[in-house]
């Protein structure tokens, strides 16, 4: 009887509340999908260091997992209080009818069993099906192609997944179990005609802090945006601060701020049913303030994770071209030479810095690189008597990778020379013509975009520089000729001058760029260079090795780790914030369905009781977003900005990917909110007419 | 003297065949401009039935209803909702006024749904006020005030669009004696200073005595009318009670 009760209930609630549901099932699916990501490389050809890209980012989608099912928890837990608010009355029924308390528990506890169970079981078998297209779009972000079709399974993420939902179920059911054996009867039968006392009343109280929000978010805005997103310090956390307490403020007043104006102007006021539209927001925005700001801040990680994390990525393989030029970058440079056994050995003291010759040392080893190339050449770069960067760069235009402009920092740090055969080497590797310089010319070499057009005023504009007290002429043009593999850099700014002024010059970093012979196996290659580059009894000096192929590798595995990751928390975020929203509508839609009932008494159209409805609804779900939406805006504009010393984001792609995103998911919530919620206002006997 | 309201054989029947209650059988009467008639009659007598026809809320089975000359039975959808919100008023017995809305606002609702000028929703919000005594009330909320205030901003909700016919069911229902008193001399005052045409449903003997004519249902049916002619209320009251024990009352089937 009871169970028969418990079922009949859970069909009722599920049809209710779908919306809910479907959410819960597509977290679960979610969280398979991405906990399963390490079973799916049966399906890839990857290499070596891919499989550790993958491994590693299912060992982070491990650690967000516990994240994420913290979030999904309290979703549950929140939903699930509304769903027992919901019930009071039926609840007091029960009760009425005699039936002892650890009956009703007994009941509810059938009842969230009941439901866990069908959104597990929905939820993991779509999940399971899905992560199979998923593998699709893993080997497309590594490059790689689908060996053949598996059907994968991942007994680790299926057990995962049961238990963290199992343990969410569990604590439903003891909240529950809290909440059945705190019912008060009378409260149960009155639970209906409970009035929500206003909070604000005035509606000038409201003004006064709707601009109080608004003052505390454009001092949020500006003080991040002086102070950049990747510098945590006072300032970081004031801004944060002033940006939650502005969110709050801004939720709490903005409806009696509304009410505000629109009662100003009467014409718009008593049209129609914008007074009661109004009114509604006005009434439940008091108690819904902060689970708005709330939601207001998911949306705002959702789209900062979606936007900036895919772009991050992006800027991070762009270019990669460019960064790496050559398949090899030996550097050596004085220092410390690790050897194998974890010890260090100072070869080579900052004094000698000319024995750092790699191709010598090589020779002197027995590494014959003829084995793999045919191309290779040495450049060597000196930092002696050369002038600061300050001599071209301005504030305005100041690298920030070299930390903050100041007047000793544009002095004291100091250009890079190349000697120009060694330059012309390269231009020789690369297939490029070589250059000449008159004896008394120079010229500027940058690979980084963004300083190029300050270089290219500088020397356009005849900037003579002095080294070893002889005058130089800049050539014309900007060089841009990457002369090292890099991973993290470009090129910020080195002058190449004539070879008659390095005679006797120390040279400070030594890199030895190499193009593998076609048809030699750059894996094998790099391995045996790379030890070759740690072994101290080759190199006396510090050796640093950069391939291209594995900086590409590393380049799409973090843009796979950063894809990945983005769409995990964000599609998370999203749908929790968007349930959260959706419920609340549902629930207030089934306590407005006399309201709206009434209305329709009074002869208000169907049409105007549903744009109401419409506009009470879109009020909701858009407020938080274009918040959101003005948060990230500036958030956005301050990742570009400091990634600007990376290189620059194709933010608008993203952007419209996230939008649409947005659009489909949110925007999918929302009409289903409408359309639950116009059918829960919908009153029979009306319709019992004209059928 | 113009006749308002023309009810014209209606039934309305429930269930389905060969299981069929009449909840009003066979009903006809007329109402005049400025009336004000009650309708009488125990639990299951048919009253609430005949009410949900006459404003429209519920279909009649057969039969016409005609007010002011239209036949509302015929009327499609979505010309109800217009004959609704431009011919009727509702006082209905819970109030069911929105606690969102200050009174002023409850009042204006009606307005603004039947798309009034802004500028001529004030003055006729105050003037109806006015006439209902809660000019003073308007700029609070339902849980600031009392049942018998929040029955008469019902009264002005209903009344303020000036309807050809105000339909009040139980409108004392659920309030103490002394507001009941108040509220119905309100609706007297309506009837006689606006000529507001009121149909009001009640089973209280009390409540029916401020009625000019009283229609006794029973089963349906019309089973007597009174009217008050020059009968002081008192004496209006006791030929109430007559017909209510000629009829039976609740207990007739028990004795």
């Amino acid at each position: 009887m009871f169970s028969k009760l418990a079922l009949k209930n859970v069909t009722k609630s599920m049809k209710d509340y779908t919306v809910y549901f479907l959410t819960l099932m597509f977290g679960v699916c979610l969280f398979y999908m991405f906990n399963s990501l390490d079973s799916q490389a049966a399906m890839l050809q990857i290499s070596q260091s891919q499989q550790e890209t993958l491994k590693s980012l299912s060992g982070i989608i491990g650690y967000v997992s516990i994240f994420v099912s913290v979030i999904l928890g309290f979703l549950v837990v929140y939903a699930n209080g509304f769903l027992m608010k919901r019930r009071k009355k039926e609840l007091g029924v029960y009760m009425t009818l005699g039936m002892p308390k650890g009956k009703i528990s007994f009941i509810i506890i059938l009842e969230t069993f009941l439901i866990g169970l069908f959104s597990l079981t929905a939820g993991l078998v779509a999940g399971i099906f899905l992560s199979q297209g998923m593998s699709v779009v893993t080997a497309k972000l590594f490059e790689s192609n689908l060996s053949k079709f598996v059907f994968t399974f991942s007994g680790g993420a299926f057990w995962k997944t049961l238990v963290y939902f199992g343990v969410m179920f569990l604590v439903v059911m003891v909240f529950n179990m809290m909440s059945v054996s705190r019912l008060k009867l009378i409260d149960l039968l009155s639970a209906g005609h409970k009035n929500e006392k206003l909070r604000i009343r005035r509606l000038w109280i409201s003004v006064i802090l709707f601009l109080l929000s608004v003052g505390c978010l454009a001092t949020s805005y500006y003080l991040i945006e002086k102070n950049g997103i990747f510098l945590i310090n006072n300032r970081f956390i004031a801004s944060l601060l002033l940006g939650i307490i502005g969110t709050l403020l801004f939720f709490l007043s903005l409806s009696g701020f509304l009410l505000r104006v629109v009662k100003s102007n009467r014409k718009l006021y008593f049209k129609g049913l914008n007074m009661f539209v109004l009114r509604q927001f006005n009434s439940k925005i008091n108690t819904t303030f902060v689970s708005v700001s709330v939601i207001c801040i998911m949306l705002l990680i959702t789209i900062g994770t979606l936007s900036t994390g895919l772009s991050v990525s992006q800027v991070l393989s762009k270019d990669l071209r460019t960064a790496c030029p050559y398949d090899v970058t030996m550097m050596g440079y004085p220092g410390h030479q690790e050897t194998e056994s974890g010890s260090t050995v100072t070869v080579v003291s900052p004094d000698d810095e000319k024995n750092i010759d790699i191709l010598a040392s090589l020779k002197k080893a027995g590494i014959d690189l003829s084995q793999y190339s045919d191309s290779y050449a040495q450049v060597k770069v000196y930092e002696d008597k050369t002038v600061p960067y300050g001599h071209f760069l301005t504030k305005d235009n100041w690298p920030q990778i070299m930390g903050e402009y100041s007047e000793e920092n544009a002095s004291s740090s100091r250009m890079y020379l190349i000697p120009l055969s060694d330059y012309n080497a390269l231009m020789k590797m690369q297939g490029k013509p070589s250059l000449a310089l008159a004896s008394d010319q120079y010229a500027v070499n940058c690979t980084y975009e963004n300083l190029i057009p300050a270089y290219q005023r500088a020397v356009q504009n005849g900037t003579a520089i002095t080294i070893d007290g002889k005058k130089l002429e800049p050539l014309k043009t900007v060089l841009s000729i990457g002369y090292f593999d890099s991973s993290s850099g470009s090129d910020i700014g080195t002058l190449i001058l004539p070879d008659s002024f390095f005679g006797t010059k120390k040279s400070a970093v030594t890199y030895l760029n190499l193009n593998y012979r076609p048809g030699t196996d750059a894996e094998t290659a790099d391995s045996s260079l790379k030890s070759a580059s740690i072994n101290s009894d080759v190199f006396p000096f510090a050796c640093s090795f950069v391939s291209k192929k594995a900086t590409y590798e590393r380049a799409n595995g973090s843009k796979t780790i950063a894809s990945y990751l983005a769409l995990y928390i964000g599609l998370v975020f999203l749908i929790a914030a968007a349930a959260v929203l959706a419920l609340q509508q549902l629930s207030e839609s089934s306590d407005n369905a006399e309201r709206y009932g009434l209305l329709r008494k009074l002869g208000a159209e169907e049409k105007t009781v549903n744009r109401a409805l419409f506009t009470q609804v879109g009020l909701y779900f858009l407020l938080p977003l274009s918040l959101a939406v003005i948060h990230s805006a500036v958030g956005i504009d301050t990742v570009n900005k400091a990634l600007v010393t990376v290189g620059k984001m194709d933010i608008l792609g993203n952007i419209i990917m996230t939008a649409s995103i947005f659009v489909v998911v949110y925007g999918a919530y929302f009409l289903a909110t409408y359309l639950g919620s116009k059918s829960m206002i919908r009153q029979k006997e009306i319709y019992r007419r004209r059928e | 003297m113009e006749q308002i309201l023309k009810v014209e054989h209606l039934e309305k029947y429930y269930g389905t065949r060969g299981n069929v209650t009449k909840a009003v059988d066979d009903i006809g009467f007329e109402v005049q401009k400025g009336e004000f008639v009650g309708i009488m009659g125990a639990s299951g007598s048919g009253k609430t039935t005949l009410l949900n026809c006459l404003s429209t809320i519920d279909a009649a089975t057969a039969g016409h209803i005609l007010l002011e000359g239209t036949d509302i039975t015929r009327l499609k959808a979505k010309q109800l909702s217009k004959f609704r919100r431009t011919k009727l008023g509702f006082i209905f017995q819970d109030f069911n006024l929105l606690d969102t809305l200050t009174a002023y606002e409850n009042i204006a609702l009606a307005l603004t749904i039947t798309g009034t000028p802004a500028s001529e929703i004030d003055p006729r919000v105050k003037h109806v006020a006015e006439e209902l005594e809660i000019g003073d009330i308007l700029a609070k909320y339902p849980y600031e005030i009392s049942g018998g205030q929040k029955q008469r901003v019902a009264c002005a909700r209903a009344i303020v669009t000036k309807p050809a016919l105000v339909l009040a069911d139980e409108p004392t229902g659920a309030l103490d004696s002394k507001s009941s008193r108040m509220l119905l001399e309100s609706l007297e005052t309506l009837n006689d200073d606006l000529q507001a045409t009121i149909l009001m449903v009640t089973h209280d003997a009390f409540t029916a005595s401020y009625c000019r004519r009283i229609l006794f249902l029973r089963d349906g049916m019309i089973f007597d009318e009174i009217v008050r002619g020059q009968d002081t209320r008192k004496q209006f009251f006791s030929r109430i009670i007559e017909v209510q024990t000629l009829m039976g009352g609740d207990n007739s089937n028990v004795l």
